[in-house]
């Protein structure tokens, strides 16, 4: 995707929020001796909320607006082992540390905010525990050499609730972002 | 001629421009909200009715031809000529890029590519005159009780498209605007080698070498050439009645090794001849009169004559 410049970017961010919100709900269970729940369950709330009303807002917008358009299948690639990393890389080192004192607080919250720039800044706000639980799967979509020079070279990544997308396949899609796009259920 | 896709069944619109860039001519997608794709649904069926209201059965483009400002003309998807128009309408996937109106210059058309209910595709191109003609005029709007100016870019959707592409022929309205759009001069240019090629191989008793070098510096000699070769002209030339032609319209040659040859200055007046547009006509007993046609066409039978 090099020379490509993505659009939407307060749109991914608010998406790579919306991925990283299981956390907050891992550690509003936790809590924390530092921090009084009333302040620290609204903060992790309102974590988790906002994100993923944005990101259903976002889904909507996209329908009303009619922000789609036509993709063809190169090669597919099922994306479902990036749960798997994204778990373990993420929810569970943090869920571990204990947040028992400022510093490991604040550790945790600049440990969040690496990982959060880099999900932002690698486009890997598709990676979202929410889409695996209503039956949606990823897939990366690599572009099949037609011999057309005006036809695009980047990856595109579509949600989709297929199992399987075949090679040469027509999918009509709507944008969630310039390289994320959601095939929403018939 | 019947259009190959249904205008009142669109299912999905596309929009997006063609920017000029250090690699070349270059077409993105940019996206589009409900509204502009109406309006660009409307725009298609807008230039369907004009071509139809101009010609029901349209005549093939012709690169040889001075075509009217509005003229519903066809070219079908698989002649050389439209190759440029033919990748486009191919082209999947096209790369997104939201910040190519930042700079309006380098755009030079915009189009929409549309699908229907029976998965049929129609690719509609428009020449960008008009759409980036406000952005150099004072714009202004009513806001909060007084006149302001505009300071946003604003672009102009036209009323119709300069032409429609769908499963089987590229469906032109305004010829110039194709011309433009598909780069038709320099790819008629390029393509003077292989016409020669294809041509020589027919009339082998003609040397071409200075014919193609000549035409590969001036656009109307390679114009000629590619008219003659896209209505196959060049089939069945018989040496003596050429001889004869060119004699009688002043289109002078020497005759080296059994092969024609033409001078730099006759270069013309012999393609000229080829395309049918160099003729003598003897309506006056003994006074015979030579014409050169600027256009041209060919009665056809069925036409009764017309």
């Amino acid at each position: 995707m090099a020379g490509h410049k993505e659009g939407l970017k307060a749109a991914r961010l608010l998406m790579v929020l919306s991925s990283v919100s299981p956390l907050f709900i891992l550690w509003a269970i936790r809590g924390t001796e530092i921090v009084p729940d009333i302040y620290f369950l609204t903060f992790c709330a309102l974590m988790v909320l906002a994100p993923n009303a944005f990101l259903w807002l976002r889904i909507e917008t996209a329908k009303k607006n009619k922000d789609m358009r036509e993709l063809v299948v190169g090669v597919a690639e099922d994306h479902r082992e990036h749960l798997l990393v994204y778990l373990f890389a993420m929810l569970l080192p943090f869920y571990a540390d204990t947040l028992a004192n400022w510093r490991a607080l604040a550790a945790a919250l600049a440990g969040l905010g690496f990982i959060i720039f880099m999900f932002w800044h690698l486009n890997l706000h598709y990676m979202n525990i929410l889409f695996a639980l209503f039956g949606y799967r990823v897939f990366s979509i690599y572009p099949r050499d037609d011999g057309n020079a005006l036809s695009g070279r980047l990856n595109y990544v579509v949600i989709t609730p297929r199992v399987s997308l075949s090679s040469g396949e027509r999918i009509t899609v709507h944008r969630l972002s310039d390289t994320v796009y959601f095939e929403a259920r018939q | 001629m019947k259009l190959q896709f249904d205008l009142t069944a669109v299912t999905l619109a596309e929009f997006g421009v063609g920017k000029d860039n250090d690699d070349g001519r270059v077409y993105v997608y940019v996206p589009a909200d409900a509204s502009v794709q109406q309006a660009l649904r409307e725009m298609a069926v807008e230039t369907w009715n004009a071509m139809s209201a101009n010609s029901k059965d349209p005549d093939q483009y012709d690169p040889s031809e001075k075509h009217g400002g509005i003229e519903h003309l066809y070219l079908p998807l698989t002649d050389a000529m439209g190759a440029g128009m033919k990748a486009l309408h191919e082209a999947v996937n096209l790369t997104p890029d939201t910040s190519v109106l930042a700079d309006p210059a380098a755009v030079y058309c915009y189009f929409a590519r549309f699908t229907d209910k029976k998965g049929n595709r129609l690719t509609a191109v428009r020449r960008a005159t008009q759409f980036k003609g406000v952005l150099a005029n004072h714009l202004i709007r009513w806001v909060n009780d007084a006149l302001k100016i505009i300071e946003d870019n604003v672009f102009k959707l036209d009323n119709d498209f300069d032409l429609l592409i769908d499963g089987s022929n590229i469906h032109i309205l305004r010829p110039s605007g194709f011309e433009f759009v598909g780069q038709m001069q320099s790819a008629i240019l390029e393509a003077v080698p292989i016409n020669i090629h294809v041509i020589q191989k027919d009339i082998g008793f003609v040397d071409f070498d200075a014919i193609g070098t000549y035409a590969a510096k001036h656009p109307r000699a390679a114009r000629y050439l590619a008219s003659i070769c896209a209505q196959k002209e060049y089939r069945n030339i018989d040496k003596r009645n050429l001889k004869k032609l060119c004699g009688s319209t002043g289109v002078e040659f020497k005759e080296h090794q059994g092969k024609l040859v033409f001078e730099k200055a006759h270069v013309m007046g012999f393609l000229e001849v080829l395309d049918r547009r160099r003729y003598e006509i003897e309506l006056v007993k003994d006074a015979p009169e030579r014409y050169r046609a600027a256009s041209r066409q060919r009665i056809r039978k069925s036409a009764g004559g017309s």
